[in-house]
């Protein structure tokens, strides 16, 4: 078995504890670029606007059933009319996203301070400490595991729970998270794991580009045209004073 | 350095339950934090615009401006340090040059909500009640959610005895938040102020439905007396059993409001006992 293996002590000042470093020290660094590079978003008016009246709607909506219908019918007349606050005409945006001047940077910016240091640093320890067998997990896994842990050694007799190089760098990347945010506070944007996420959605939905309030709008629409004013107080009188 | 670490949590306290204890919050500053602001740390910032709030508020100018400056080698040209720049204004009375500062915001930053609320403020504070109105419904056409926004119109529309209007506003705010029975009764009151048969059955149904959400509400029982009472008289030919009914609801309301009394002025008695053994 594999016991018996012991691994240079030289191994652990100059591998295992420098990329422990490496990784941390960079995701300060990033946090810090990050915020140098953060431009502030403006909020157009229009947006705020648009936002406020979703809530608004809802909100009447949702409690709808507390005020008198009298009063309902006024505010869903407002709001659902042939020119009400949510049949409005809008412009329709067709604005691109890459002809977004401020989205091209936005983006770029991003890049920047994600994906060029992961490829760069990861890159770098792969070429600089490749081949290292780094620490031992303290518990026996099956093979399928060896693929994960032992990237860049390809020894078919070496036991799972030992860990290589490159792969105790990823372990890092992703698992100092929590130091993160024990040092720089929550929020910050040195965890490289967390914007990696964000970047798959971001590919997937394109958030943070302005939607189209007309579906949201949409939405609300139909869903107070259809709903019931169900005054909530018509029997209070009587529930209170059958006590 | 325990009591200022203790301070610093009651600062924390105030801030997050939204108290308005200005005086203590000065009183807090004088003794332990004035002399140490570097070591404040990170709540250094946040610490600094609430003690200046509270100065403005105790009308300690002074303190107010030593804030600012502080405040002011961190973040230059903040908007929000302008903002209370033109608070100590306004607390000077020198409105002019505080919606000069407040104008130049806005026109950087059109949706500075902070900057427009207290323009709407300024103007509150000049007696230009209509011009104050006219705002407030320009900016809640903006903002649509804000509920304190929809909180003072309703208020200044009741100061102007345009009581649909702030009938409406309430109505906003109970939609927003339902189940504060301070709302409940507000809207009531407003109710019982228009008057009219059915204004005053509406008053009444809310005034139970205040009783419903707070036990304790007095005045939702007073409110329930009065508004059956006022019903009685109102209607000229009632049945029998309709009048019945009132006066059943007025003996319980009253009873109601009596047992509330004894209970309160019994507990009064405790204390007084109490305070009683306690003396030598």
């Amino acid at each position: 078995m594999t016991a018996d293996l012991i691994v240079d002590p030289q191994i652990r000042f100059w591998v295992f504890l420098p990329i422990v470093i490496i990784t941390f020290l960079v995701g300060i660094l990033r946090h810090y670029v990050s915020i140098l590079l953060s431009s502030q978003k403006k909020v157009e008016m229009q947006q705020l606007a648009d936002s406020q009246l979703i809530l608004r709607a809802r909100a009447l909506r949702e409690n709808c059933g507390h005020i008198p219908k009298g009063s309902f019918l006024i505010r869903r007349q407002a709001f659902n009319k042939e020119d009400g606050y949510l049949m409005q005409k809008r412009p329709p945006v067709t604005q691109n996203m890459m002809t977004d001047p401020s989205m091209m940077t936005d983006m770029l910016k991003g890049n920047l301070t994600n994906v060029l240091p992961m490829i760069i640093i990861g890159g770098w320890i792969n070429w600089m400490f490749s081949g290292f067998i780094t620490t031992k997990v303290p518990f026996p896994l099956t093979l399928r595991f060896k693929s994960m842990l032992q990237r860049g050694i390809e020894l078919s007799h070496l036991d799972a729970s030992w860990v290589s190089s490159a792969s105790w760098y990823f372990l890092n990347v992703f698992g100092l998270r929590s130091i993160y945010a024990l040092v720089l506070g929550e929020n910050n944007a040195a965890d490289q794991s967390r914007q990696m996420q964000e970047q798959m959605q971001m590919t997937g939905a394109a958030s943070g580009m302005p939607a189209d309030p007309k579906i949201p709008f949409k939405a609300e629409w139909e869903a107070l045209e259809i709903v019931e004013h169900q005054w909530k107080l018509a029997d209070v009188e009587k529930e209170l004073l059958q006590e | 350095m325990g009591n200022f670490t203790r301070d610093l949590e009651q600062l924390k306290r105030y801030r997050e339950n939204n108290d308005r204890k200005s005086r203590e919050i000065v009183k807090i500053w004088e003794d332990s934090i004035s002399s140490n602001i570097d070591s404040l740390g990170k709540e250094k910032h946040i610490v600094l615009e609430q003690v200046c709030v509270a100065s403005i508020d105790c009308c300690r100018l002074n303190i107010a401006q030593r804030c600012i400056q502080e405040l002011n080698k961190d973040f230059p040209n903040s908007s929000r340090i302008r903002i209370l720049e033109s608070m100590v204004y306004e607390a000077d009375e020198n409105y002019h040059k505080a919606l000069q500062i407040l104008n130049d915001i806005i026109k950087q930053d059109s949706t500075n909500s902070a900057a427009k609320k207290r323009k709407i403020a300024i103007l509150k504070a000049l007696g230009r009640y209509t011009e104050a109105i006219k705002e407030l419904t320009d900016y809640l056409k903006i903002f649509m959610a804000d509920v304190e926004a929809w909180q003072e119109l309703s208020e200044m529309y009741i100061n102007e005895h345009d009581y649909s209007k702030a009938a409406f506003c309430v109505e906003e705010l109970i939609l927003h938040n339902p189940h504060n029975h301070l709302l409940h009764q507000r809207y009531a009151d407003i109710k019982y102020t228009q008057g009219g048969l059915e204004n005053l059955e509406m008053a009444r149904t809310y005034y139970y439905q205040t009783l419903k959400l707070n036990p304790k509400n007095i005045r939702a029982l007073y409110g329930i007396y009065l508004t059956t009472t006022a019903l009685l008289n109102f209607q000229k030919n009632v049945t029998q059993k309709k009048k019945d009914s009132a006066m059943k609801v007025i003996d319980w309301t009253l009873k109601q409001i009596k047992k509330r009394y004894s209970e309160a002025s019994e507990l009064e008695k405790d204390i007084e006992e109490a305070l009683a053994a306690l003396e030598i």
